[in-house]
This record gives C-alpha cells, sequence and structure tokens, in this order.
C-alpha cells in the first residue's frame, strides 16, 4: 500500500516492522483495537464538526436546504460587525487583565502554601477547595458577594472605608468581577505551581543563601526562573480559556439579555453562541469560530517564541 | 490475511455505529410512542403525568422531555428525529424556523386534528398567523398588570385601594413613594418599569405602536411611540441617579422566589407583573400576608381608550417538518388544545388559558385578582408581540438601546435612528 517517506522512517500500512516477531505484531494490532473507541469519537465528534465548521463558514447554512455559497462575505461582514469587535475587545480584556493577574495570584498562593508552617495542608485544602466548586454554582454564588446592596464585598470594602461599586450594572465593573470570580476559582493553577516550587532544587536555594541572597533575592533569582516552563504552561492554558470564556457570562447576567450591563460581558463565544443557535446564523458563527481558532493559534505560537527567552529548562 | 479481516472487522465497527449515530429516523415511523418537548417547565413530573392521561385514552405512549436548553431546540429541528410535538417558551423564534423550513404549518393538521380556531382567544392565536399561514398554536398564556403595594400607599398618604388611573398619574405615584437617605441613596423605590425584565411591549404598546409595523413587513424602531415609551421609562432612573436606582434594585431578580421579594418587603411600591404572582405558588407562597393589589396597567391620560390594553406572551406550539408521524403529532395536538386539559394545565400553573372554554372554568374566575388578567385576556385591546424572522437579533439590539437609555439616560431618539437603520436593511433582507 502506501508509503510515507518522514524523516528517515518509511511508513506503510500495515506497518512492517522487521524486527518485530508474530506476537508483537499480534499486540499491536489489538492495540490499535483498543484505541478505536477513542479514534471513532475523535472522527465523529471532533474531525467532522471542525470540517464542516470550515465548510459553512464559506455559505449561508440552511438546515433543510442546500448551502447557500457566499464564498469569504461571512468573513468579511464580520469585519464590519460592531458587536464583532465589542465581544473581542471583551474577550482580549479578560486575556491581558485577567491571566496576569491570576498568574501573578496564583504564584504568590503557592510561594505562600509552600511555606513549612503548621497546619499548612489544611491551607492548601481550603485554596484548592473552590475549584471543585461547579462553575454554575460558584458564578451564582458571586452574584450575592458582588451585590452591591448585601453582598459581602462592599460591606467588607465599606468597613475599610471603600464605597464599592455596582459590579454587576456597572459596565466599566462587570468584567474585573468576572475576574475576581475566575481568581477565586484558581485551585487548580496554584497546584501546578506549587509542583513546580516543590521541583526547585534546594541546593540552588541554599547556595543563593549562603551567598547572602535575602528572601525576595532568592525569590526572584532562583525561583522564578526555576518555575518558567510552569508558568508558560499556566499562561498558554489560561490565555485559551479565557478566549473561550462562556458559562460564567451566561450565567452572570441573571434575568438579564446576554452580554448585560451594555455588553460589556458580551464575549467571543458569548457572541458565537448567539449566533448559532438564537439567530440561526451557523455560517456567520462558524467563521467567527475560524477566527478565533486563528487567533488562538497566533497568539499560542508568539508565546512559545516569546518565552525562548524568559524560559529556562533545567538539564 | 488476518490483518486484511482484521481491518475490515474494525471498519465494520466503525461503520456500524456511525449508522447507529446517524439512523433512528427509520424506526420513527412505527413507534407507539410520541415525544413532547416543552422548553419552559417547572414540574416535569406533572407535565408527564398531564400526558400520561393521553396514553391512558389512547393506549399511546408519550414521553416528556422539559425543560429544554435554547441550544438543543435547534440540533433536535434540524435532526432526522425530532420530536413529535415542540412546545416552545415564546414565539420569538416561530418564523426563524418557519423560514428555514423547521416547522410545519399547521391548517392540514388543524384539520386533521380537528381544531375548533374559534375556541381560542384572538391575540394569542393571531401571533401564530403570517399571511394565511398558521406556523403555531399557542397553549399557555401569560398577561402582564400593574402591582401595587397598599401598605406603601397608605404610608405615603395614598388611597390603597385607587391605583393610578393614567401612565402620568404612576410617574406622580412613584415620586411620591420613592424615599432616599441623606446622602441620597434610595431607601425605597415608588415604580421601577423594568422590574424582573424589560416590558417595553407593554408601553410602547400604550402608547400606540410597536416596533415593526402590524404586518411585520417593517421595522419602526424610531417611531413616536417607540420614543416616548423610552422617554417615558426613564425618568424612574434619571430623576434619582440611575446609578443609585441601579444599585439599590441590583440583585432582586434573583429574590423573585422568596420572602425578601422587594415588592413584599416594602422596598418597591409598584411594578409590572404576570398573572401567576396571584395563584397559589408566588406571592400567596411566599408571603401570604402581604397586601397588595392588582389592575390593568393604565394608559396614557391623552388615550383612555387605550384601557385594558395587554400583550400576551407565553408557551406556542409547534410540529417539527421532521416529525415522523404527522396524523399522530396532529392528533397529540389537539389532545392538548382541548378545553379540558388547557384547563387542568394552566389552572395548576396558574397561568392563562388560550382556550375560552377552559377559561369559564372556576379556577380561572374564582379568585378576583386572578380574573384582573382572565378578562384582559378578553379585551378587545389585548394585543400580542409581532415577530420576525429577525425578532431575536433585534430583541438584544433593542435590549442594548434600552439599556442606554433607561439606565444611562443616553437620548433615545439617535439610538433609535440607527436601530432603525440597522434593522429595516435586515428585515428586507430576512423577508427576500
Amino acid at each position: 500500500m502506501d508509503e510515507l517517506r518522514i524523516g528517515r522512517w518509511n511508513w506503510t500500512w500495515p506497518p512492517k516492522f522487521p524486527k518485530w516477531g508474530p506476537r508483537k505484531r499480534t499486540n499491536f494490532r489489538i492495540g490499535m483495537l483498543f484505541l478505536l473507541p477513542w479514534t471513532i469519537g475523535f472522527l465523529a465528534f471532533t474531525l467532522y464538526p471542525m470540517l464542516a465548521s470550515f465548510i459553512y463558514s464559506f455559505s449561508i447554512y440552511h438546515p433543510r436546504a442546500p448551502l447557500e455559497w457566499i464564498w469569504f462575505q461571512n468573513y468579511t461582514d464580520l469585519f464590519k460587525d460592531k458587536l464583532f469587535w465589542q465581544s473581542l475587545y471583551n474577550t482580549l480584556y479578560m486575556v491581558i487583565i485577567g491571566v496576569p493577574l491570576t498568574l501573578l495570584a496564583s504564584f504568590f498562593c503557592a510561594v505562600l502554601l509552600n511555606l513549612k508552617v503548621r497546619g499548612q495542608s489544611i491551607y492548601r485544602v481550603i485554596y484548592f477547595l473552590p475549584s471543585i466548586v461547579p462553575t454554575v454554582a460558584s458564578t451564582i454564588l458571586w452574584l450575592w458577594i458582588l451585590n452591591p446592596q448585601v453582598g459581602i464585598m462592599n460591606n467588607l470594602l465599606g468597613i475599610v472605608g471603600i464605597k464599592g461599586p455596582n459590579w454587576m450594572t456597572n459596565p466599566a465593573w462587570s468584567k474585573p468581577g468576572l475576574i475576581l470570580l475566575g481568581m477565586w476559582g484558581m485551585g487548580a493553577t496554584i497546584v501546578i505551581y506549587l509542583s513546580g516550587l516543590q521541583d526547585v532544587p534546594a541546593s540552588l536555594l541554599e547556595a543563593a543563601e549562603l551567598d547572602g541572597a535575602n528572601w525576595w533575592q532568592r525569590l526572584w533569582h532562583v525561583t522564578v526562573p526555576m518555575v518558567s516552563p510552569i508558568t508558560l504552561f499556566n499562561l498558554i492554558t489560561g490565555v485559551i480559556a479565557q478566549f473561550q470564556y462562556f458559562a460564567q457570562a451566561y450565567v452572570f447576567r441573571g434575568f438579564q439579555p446576554l452580554g448585560y450591563p451594555l455588553n460589556s460581558t458580551l464575549f467571543y463565544s458569548v457572541y458565537l453562541y448567539q449566533n448559532a443557535f438564537l439567530y440561526l446564523k451557523m455560517g456567520y458563527a462558524s467563521a467567527m469560530a475560524w477566527v478565533l481558532f486563528i487567533i488562538i493559534l497566533v497568539c499560542t505560537l508568539l508565546l512559545l517564541k516569546v518565552s525562548n527567552r524568559f524560559t529556562y529548562y533545567a538539564g | 490475511m488476518k490483518s486484511k479481516l482484521l481491518a475490515l472487522f474494525s471498519l465494520v465497527i466503525v461503520a456500524s455505529m456511525l449508522l447507529a449515530a446517524c439512523g433512528g429516523g427509520n424506526k420513527a415511523a412505527d413507534q407507539q410512542v410520541l415525544r413532547v418537548w416543552i422548553q419552559w417547565g417547572d414540574n416535569p413530573q406533572q407535565i408527564q403525568t398531564l400526558f400520561d392521561k393521553y396514553t391512558a385514552e389512547t393506549g399511546i405512549k408519550v414521553e416528556v422531555t422539559a425543560p429544554l436548553e435554547e441550544d438543543k431546540i435547534l440540533p433536535a429541528l434540524t435532526g432526522s428525529n425530532p420530536p413529535d410535538v415542540l412546545v416552545l417558551s415564546g414565539g420569538d423564534l416561530v418564523k426563524s424556523y418557519a423560514k428555514e423550513g423547521l416547522v410545519t404549518e399547521l391548517s392540514d393538521i388543524i384539520k386533521t386534528g380537528g381544531i375548533d380556531l374559534t375556541d381560542f382567544f384572538e391575540a394569542p392565536l393571531d401571533q401564530c398567523k403570517y399571511g394565511d399561514q398558521i406556523l403555531c398554536l399557542p397553549w399557555g398564556t401569560d398577561m402582564y398588570a400593574l402591582f401595587w403595594n397598599k401598605d406603601m400607599f397608605e404610608a405615603a398618604g395614598l388611597d390603597p385601594e385607587t391605583p393610578p388611573a393614567t401612565m402620568e398619574q404612576l410617574a406622580e405615584f412613584a415620586d411620591k413613594l420613592t424615599k432616599t437617605d441623606a446622602d441620597g441613596n434610595l431607601t425605597q423605590v415608588g415604580f421601577l418599569p423594568d422590574q424582573g425584565w424589560d416590558h417595553s411591549d407593554l408601553y410602547v404598546r400604550m402608547f400606540g405602536g410597536f416596533w415593526y409595523s402590524d404586518d411585520g413587513q417593517h421595522v419602526t424602531a424610531n417611531s413616536q411611540p417607540m420614543i416616548d415609551s423610552l422617554t417615558w421609562q426613564q425618568q424612574f432612573y434619571t430623576k434619582y441617579g440611575a446609578d443609585k436606582v441601579l444599585a439599590f434594585s441590583s440583585g432582586w431578580a434573583d429574590q423573585y422566589m422568596s420572602a425578601d421579594y422587594p415588592f413584599y418587603t416594602g422596598k418597591m411600591a409598584m411594578y409590572v407583573d404576570g398573572e401567576w404572582m396571584t395563584g397559589p405558588n408566588f406571592i400567596s407562597a411566599f408571603k401570604p400576608e402581604a397586601s397588595y393589589g392588582v389592575a390593568p396597567f393604565p394608559p396614557p391620560a391623552d388615550h383612555p381608550e387605550r384601557a385594558n390594553t395587554a400583550v400576551v406572551q407565553g408557551t406556542v406550539a409547534v410540529i417539527p417538518s421532521g416529525a415522523a408521524n404527522k396524523d399522530a403529532s396532529a392528533k397529540l395536538l389537539a389532545w392538548m388544545m382541548s378545553p379540558d386539559i388547557v384547563a387542568e394545565e394552566f389552572c395548576f400553573n396558574a397561568n392563562l388559558p388560550t382556550s375560552k372554554k377552559a377559561a369559564q372554568d372556576p379556577c380561572f374566575t374564582a379568585n378576583p385578582k386572578f380574573k384582573v388578567f382572565t378578562d384582559l385576556m378578553a379585551s378587545p385591546n389585548a394585543t400580542y408581540i409581532i415577530t420576525t424572522p429577525i425578532s431575536l437579533e433585534f430583541n438584544d439590539a433593542y435590549g442594548l438601546v434600552f439599556e442606554q437609555a433607561v439606565h444611562t439616560g443616553a437620548d433615545p431618539k439617535p439610538l433609535l435612528d440607527q436601530l432603525q437603520t440597522d434593522f429595516e436593511a435586515k428585515l428586507q433582507d430576512a423577508l427576500k
């Protein structure tokens, strides 16, 4: 059958591995058989929908009539659509402000949770607990925390003399409110950082200490570089997650229309959802999905490229 | 040889799984189970019990799925095995579905099922008509009226038994009923025009228009009634500082089903709400001692003839065009629309019946507060929400204009002009 040449390997199907005995070959086939459920799932529920959405993105989608080909018009319309830009702005806000804040906060939490103090495991549990609360439940909880009349947040701010904002009805404060909600549930990021902190060689820290480095210098010059691959990982997964931000915004508006207040929570995925399932513009929504895919791809590649300068891989 | 057998075997598995995933449609034709999907369902078990009666009468099993997230509906309608009857929360999307051929025109179904259209109240039925087509049938209906807190009226020196007679008087009453503390923060609000959600449909009708022309062929977003409605609603926010009103009322919608609802706790004196509030599951469950009145929303002073104007909303039933057995769907739909079943279902939920015969049931007339709504339904000024194939998109865009005008005090005219320009073009495009 077909041969595919990649590097120094000649791939044929079924694969011929000259050194393999019959037993190994059987094992290989059985292994492949075990992979089959995943393969089917991937082909039918991931690859096929992706290809279909790519094709739909060049058309006006009619569920019960042939597609109407309009080629790039969905894409050109997107760039003229005010709401598209608004949703992109809202999403970038979450990426550019939310992700670094969350990284910084979770790093410092992890540093604190890495200190050797009595009852440390209890603190770790406390910080991790919020991240196992289901998204919808935690969002509804935060609706109440941020309530300007009875919410605990503005009451606490009031104690220190700050008059808290209208978190849910003021368009300038709705996204910061959502970022706070996200930071409350950053337990998974903390745990990843914590594991990274525990991999920082004690010998390096001790050496720095002997050289007279204080706590801050050890943190900045030893710990931070040593966990930089973890930072990169958390950064990229955080950026991707924020670009796809949906569930919290869907719940946060309460009984108000999506995007409330004043379209300040109309995130990219929310607007995509509206177009697909409420306005029945599946072709347009597919084009949006592909534009988002390209944006995320470019951002990820850019981060990987730039990261060479600040990421240190031991060994 | 063996490996080819294995490959073939895998292929068969893949193919059969894919077929199983896509098939479905074939077996629907000879099934004896009908499926009813209901988007809005507080109490799925009760609805199932209702449809079990159909099984008892005919031997045909009915499976009820309720409630449904809105994103489940489009895939169901486009898939090969849609439900036999689908009940939507409102008529907003019916014309969009019809445009894509997803729902059946019901004239034949109405004939086959022997459904008596003269038994329907006109307003809810009219929302389902499109030219001479009938795209849906209304099932349960909601209407809205003015609720006022009698204790708060008394405390403000107003007659607790007399609601405002005009929209202008309502604004005067609201001002008397609004209180602020020394810092200008609200402690009590007289009237919130959009408590719960936006009620612009009612106010625009009171000012004598709507955001579409009556035939649904044109957008009339910047017509005078639209401007009047937003200007009238604005005052309840701008007079006291929109931010202060928003801060005071923040989170109220989430207290709807609790004893803390501001209408009971003396924080909000008047607002607009639906008939179900007067039934057994709301005010009498959460705050039985609440002393309140209900009256039709008042007309503007210079148009007394618009008294008893009310806008119907509520659930509508459609039959997906992919439904396997249209005759079976027709019979089930006719059964659902029969006065006895309508009376039973909406008596239970304290919603308005769409059937005139069912409305005679003492359940809908015995409670004088509920009867306000039953009477509104029969009012010649009862009307409906005009819909088009772009209704949802328009509603969202209007929602933004509403927020800008009412919650930030922006001048409605230029916003509505822009809305008009954008959406008249979209509507003409969609109607092509």
